[in-house]
């Protein structure tokens, strides 16, 4: 292998490619070739970097220096400055919002410095489509030491005591699960990975697949040899083709090695993987029902137990587990149960990967030990919330989960204080809400999206979801009854009770966490037809201040309905009976005019846009007609 | 009315006729409930749920069954057809014609014994059904799927999934194809079929345009992004123009969160949109053909 | 591929390290290579290729290579500055390929300054 002096790490995940990653990629090419560097530089292609907000970007090796927002535009000047004569280029390197000065090191950005890599060891720094450089990275070492010096109850001992809880939601301790699946006697047993990834707005699974396909697919075959299982599936999302290629590659390329399939590195475990995808249903990344969809049967969920560890799929004993727990499993082998039970809480072991996105300044994906608080993802890691508004709320666990209210940012984050924060750790998603979110419109969405996801087996699920998302309608529509809160307690605790599957039993958390901490939204919305965030479409009013308006023509003319008046130099005037609210005038009044805005409740009242535009007026101004 | 008799007969024994039996019986007069079946119930109990509240047939149904069962003023008469209607409001006489049963009503406790035992049940009962043959537009692709696929375990959803990717949904045929060379009821398929959202048993557009509804995207505002395509493309969501060019569809999150609002226009990932991006790319793939 | 075997695998993640040891950061010297428009035109470009060459028949890999601009010393171009860990860089001036090489050797791999070429021992700002 040719030496380099320079490696290019280009991040070619998901959302740098959506950015044009692969327009980087060429223009780098080019460029190298036309300086005659080629021989000097070469450009890798890593996965998921974690900071995708900034993208597309990547990392300069040995240096560590970090560049995002890359066009294809920048790239002769940033290889004739940086590769070839040294000078790294200021003006694509990060610059934390409140500081003049950018940052160069990636190591130095704040967005990496609090995070600590396990389960995203080798994030940005292998091409995800080579096997040697996830071998090169210790790739299989793990792998080795199972088959060669421990017995397969050693490895349940070695995950049970590192204290490691799943992944994919429910954090069940991975060891017990897999002592249980041990114990059985039925043959064959399954492994299996669940990579159904449902939760909106969370995309570790993705990330690991595209950036560190491996790392899982090792944690299965160890997996395998542990319970005595020789064949396992990979359950993929099908909205996630560059997962589901890479997936396909490491599989081809690990055979090939002979990593996987028959005999395995000549000893006489054999163990192979298959990918199954799902066809865009949340529900099917609940085990019972993702066992039943492979299967090809109608895949709502059944009771347990028997849970799948003693009877899954084709009715065989199945260890199920998440892709974030799969990565883990080689990590601990190698370093032990001690080291990593060191890292984390008393009952929350280890790292946890959490998407932080929604209204926040650096959006990516982040990997933090448990324990850390609210306040250090958001304000440290997470850079705070963009254009200086006020945080109000993190939502986690996805449907089924909650929001947790500014009040208690500082609670650390694990298993146990979510729950008992009435939300609940979920896969991992964060998202970040600021004061321009509504909370009882986030709460319908919520439930807007169960009730379309619910299999439909439960009463309670399908029609509670119904009746809970009509009375939030009725809310957010401003034909809210005082007595609509209790109901939606009431429902929402029934739901509760009597629901089959994680599904049902959790639906109703973001209605009851939104109730518990945000009432007052819920009484603005009911008792004065307002909307505080200004959200809900038939609680607010779009209204343009006569003080303020030049009389540009620019929302009269961009305003899809028709539904603006005006002349040039005239104070326009929006006739409420024609505006659809669709915001296209807010968008496009000049920042420095701002002459647009929305009202709610009491001030709505006197606006009804039947004035016709009059000309502009100033005192002293040159406006003056 | 002259001579009114205590008794009245209700003929149908449906949900109505046994609503009906039962109110009647509660306010006092003796029913006969009479279905020419061999048990009360009718449509409903083959129903799984009811139009339009969607509640499960059988959590309606249950409880009258019990109760008409039990009710010391309901006789149940089945397996019997009327034979003639005579009389008036008021004093009617019907002449029923009671198919014999083989058994002993009186009897049998419905254990359901002779059922798994009867020979001519457990034998097999070929029914007519004429072979499938595929259009020429699917033939040499359907049968390649299904044949690379049919050996494997639980086959049925790579199937789907490869059908409705090559032809962009599943074609009803190709559906009657599969239950026969697969062997699963087309019953099952089509439950399968409707259960996931990217299956589609309607045709849809060249590019299927997925507006990411998850909660970072929402909270970012992707509904206005919706309202923007379905202004600009002039359907409304799970649509497809006229020409066949574009479906709108709703996607929960596709894993782009960190560029929310993001869009996904068949496997390209489209992220941090805002309304006025929405024509520009919607020009550029109308010129793609 | 044949399979491997326990052996084999270990060999070739040896192999494979090789590969990518420009990220881990573990390194135990570094050159860097002055390359301002000036350094360029005497020649810094040639430097590089040989430093790079030097580089490529180490079986052990832990020499890093790197550019930065010009050195404000212009007349001594092309220069380059060579970091042991833990002693003080030196920098040698008026290079040509074959210093370069015996700098890599004697310095670099033998750890003794070569005094004949060296400009200035101790660390400057590098621009
Ligand atoms: C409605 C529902 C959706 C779920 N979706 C996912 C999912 O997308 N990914 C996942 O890993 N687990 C999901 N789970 C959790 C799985 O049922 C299961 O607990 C998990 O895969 C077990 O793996 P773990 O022990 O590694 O967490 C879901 C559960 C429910 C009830
Ligand atoms: S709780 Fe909902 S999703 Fe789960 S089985 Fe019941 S109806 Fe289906
Ligand atoms: S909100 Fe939309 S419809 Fe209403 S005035 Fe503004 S641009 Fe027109
Ligand atoms: S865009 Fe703003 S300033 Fe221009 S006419 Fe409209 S309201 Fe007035
Ligand atoms: S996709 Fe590039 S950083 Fe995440
Ligand atoms: S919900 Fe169907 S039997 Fe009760
Ligand atoms: S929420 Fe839209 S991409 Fe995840």
């Amino acid at each position: 292998m040719a030496v380099r002096r320079i490696e290019l790490m280009l991040c070619t995940g998901t959302g740098c490619v959506a950015g044009g990653a692969f327009r980087i990629s060429e223009a780098l090419e080019k460029e190298i070739q036309k300086q005659g560097l080629e021989k000097e530089i070469s450009v890798i292609i890593t996965g998921c970097n974690g900071f995708c907000g900034h993208g597309p970007l990547m990392l300069v090796q040995p240096d560590g220096i970090f560049y995002g927002f890359l066009t294809p535009e920048d790239i002769p000047f940033l290889v004739q400055e940086h590769f070839l004569k040294g000078r790294p280029v200021k003006k694509l390197m990060f610059s934390p919002p409140e500081k003049k000065e950018p940052v160069p090191l990636l190591s130095e950005i704040p967005f990496f410095k609090k995070q600590l890599l396990i389960v995203l060891r080798n994030r940005g720094i292998i091409d995800p489509e080579k096997i040697d450089e996830y071998i090169a990275r210790d790739g299989f070492t793990a792998l080795e030491k199972v088959l060669t010096s421990m017995t397969p109850d050693d490895v349940i001992n070695e995950i049970t005591r590192s204290g490691l809880r799943g992944r994919g939601g429910a954090g069940f301790p991975t060891g017990t699960k897999w002592k249980i699946c041990r114990a059985e006697q039925k043959m064959p047993k399954y492994i299996i990975c669940n990579c159904d990834e449902g939760d909106p707005g969370a995309f570790m699974d993705r990330s690991v697949f595209e950036s560190d396909p491996l790392s899982a697919m090792e944690g299965m075959i160890i997996g395998g040899y542990a319970i005595g299982a020789s064949h396992g599936y990979i359950y993929a999302r099908s909205e996630y083709p560059l997962a589901i290629k890479r997936m396909n590659l490491s599989i081809s390329s690990a055979k090939d090695y002979g990593l996987m399939g028959k005999n395995i590195l000549g000893t006489d475990f054999s163990f192979d993987l298959e990918i199954r995808q799902g066809s865009g249903a949340f529900v099917c990344g609940e085990e019972t029902s993702l066992i039943l969809s492979i299967e090809g049967r109608g895949p709502e969920p059944i009771q347990r137990p028997p849970f799948p560890a003693q009877s899954g799929i084709w009715g065989c004993p199945t260890v199920i587990n998440n892709v974030e727990t799969w990565a883990t499993i080689p990590v601990i082998i190698n370093r032990g149960a001690d080291w990593f039970s060191k890292i984390g809480t008393e009952t929350s072991k280890g790292t946890k990967i959490f998407s932080l996105v929604g209204k926040i300044n650096n959006a990516g994906l982040i990997e933090v030990p448990m324990g850390i608080t609210l306040k250090e993802i958001v304000y440290d890691i997470g850079g705070g919330i963009p254009d200086n508004k006020k945080f109000k709320a993190v939502q986690t666990g996805g449907p089924s989960g909650g929001c947790i209210p500014y009040s208690m940012i500082d609670i650390p984050i694990d298993f146990e204080s979510l729950i008992e924060a009435g939300s609940m750790m979920g896969s991992g998603g964060m998202i970040v809400m600021d004061e321009d979110t509504c909370m009882v419109d986030v709460a319908k969405f919520f439930i807007q999206f169960t009730n379309d996801e619910s299999c439909g087996k439960c009463t309670t699920c399908r029609d509670g979801s119904e009746a809970l998302h009509k009375v939030l309608t009725d809310i957010t529509n401003g034909d809210g009854k005082e007595v609509d809160l209790e109901f939606l307690e009431e429902v929402g605790n029934a739901i509760k009770d009597a629901s089959a599957c994680g599904l049902g039993t959790t639906l109703p958390n973001p209605v009851l966490s939104t109730l518990k901490y945000f009432r007052d939204e819920y009484e603005a919305h009911i008792k004065e037809r307002r909307c505080p965030a200004l959200v809900c479409k038939n609680l607010i009013k779009y209204y343009i201040l006569p003080e303020k308006c030049t009389g540009c023509k620019l929302c009269l003319k961009n305003c899809p309905p028709g539904a603006i008046k005006g002349e040039l130099k005239h104070i326009h005037i929006i006739d409420q009976s024609k505006c659809t609210k669709c915001g296209t005038c807010l968008d496009v009044c000049p920042p420095k005019v701002s002459a647009i805005i929305k009202v709610s409740g009491k001030e709505m009242e006197n606006i009804t846009g039947i004035e016709e535009p009059y000309p502009v007026k100033r005192k002293g101004g040159k406006n003056e007609t | 009315m002259s001579d009114k008799v205590g008794a009245v007969a209700v003929l149908g024994g449906g949900i109505s006729g046994m609503q009906a039996a039962l109110d009647l019986a509660e306010s006092g007069l003796k029913v006969y409930l009479v279905d020419n079946k061999p048990a009360i119930g009718g449509v409903m109990a083959q129903l799984d749920k009811t139009f339009p509240t969607n509640d499960c047939a059988m959590c309606t149904m249950a409880p009258r069954l019990v109760e008409i069962g039990r009710h010391k003023d309901i006789e149940i008469i089945t397996l019997s057809d009327i034979e003639k209607i005579e009389g008036e409001a008021g004093n009617f006489k019907v002449i029923l014609n009671k198919k014999p049963r083989y058994i002993n009503e009186e009897k049998c406790t419905g254990c359901g014994t002779c059922i798994t035992n009867c020979p001519t049940r457990n034998k097999v009962q070929p029914i007519e059904k004429t072979k499938v043959e595929l259009e020429p537009q699917f033939k040499d692709k359907v049968t390649e799927i299904i044949r690379i696929n049919k050996d494997r375990k639980g086959p049925l959803m790579t199937i789907l999934q490869q059908i409705n990717s090559t032809f962009n949904y599943l074609p009803e045929n190709v559906l009657n194809y599969v239950s026969q060379e697969v062997g699963y009821p087309l019953s099952h398929i089509l439950k399968i079929a409707t259960f996931y959202s990217s299956l589609s048993i309607v045709p849809r557009g060249k590019h299927i345009i997925n507006v990411c509804m998850g909660t970072a995207c929402y909270v970012k505002g992707s509904g206005r992004l919706m309202e923007r395509l379905s202004d600009v493309l002039e359907i409304k969501e799970n649509e497809t123009t006229p020409n066949m060019l574009f479906t709108l569809k709703l996607v929960r999150c596709i894993g782009c969160c960190g560029l929310a609002p993001a869009i996904m226009i068949g496997d390209n990932v489209y992220g941090k949109l805002t309304p006025k991006d929405i024509p520009g790319i919607i020009e550029k793939y109308k010129t793609i053909i | 591929m044949a399979q491997l075997t326990l052996d084999e695998l270990r060999k070739k993640r040896k192999e494979a390290q090789k590969g990518i040891y420009l990220r881990e950061g573990k390194y135990k010297s570094k050159i860097i290579v002055h390359m301002g428009t000036c350094g360029i035109a005497v020649g810094a470009r040639e430097i590089v290729t040989a430093f790079l060459e030097e580089i490529e028949i180490l079986t052990e890999k832990d020499v890093i290579l790197t550019t930065s601009g010009c050195a404000g010393l212009c007349s001594m171009e092309p220069m380059a500055t060579v970091e042991l860990l833990n002693s003080p860089s030196v920098k040698y001036g008026n290079l040509t390929t074959d210093k370069a090489r015996r700098i890599f050797k004697e310095h670099i791999l033998g750890g003794n300054i070569v005094t004949d070429y060296a400009i200035g021992i101790g660390s400057e700002k590098g621009g």
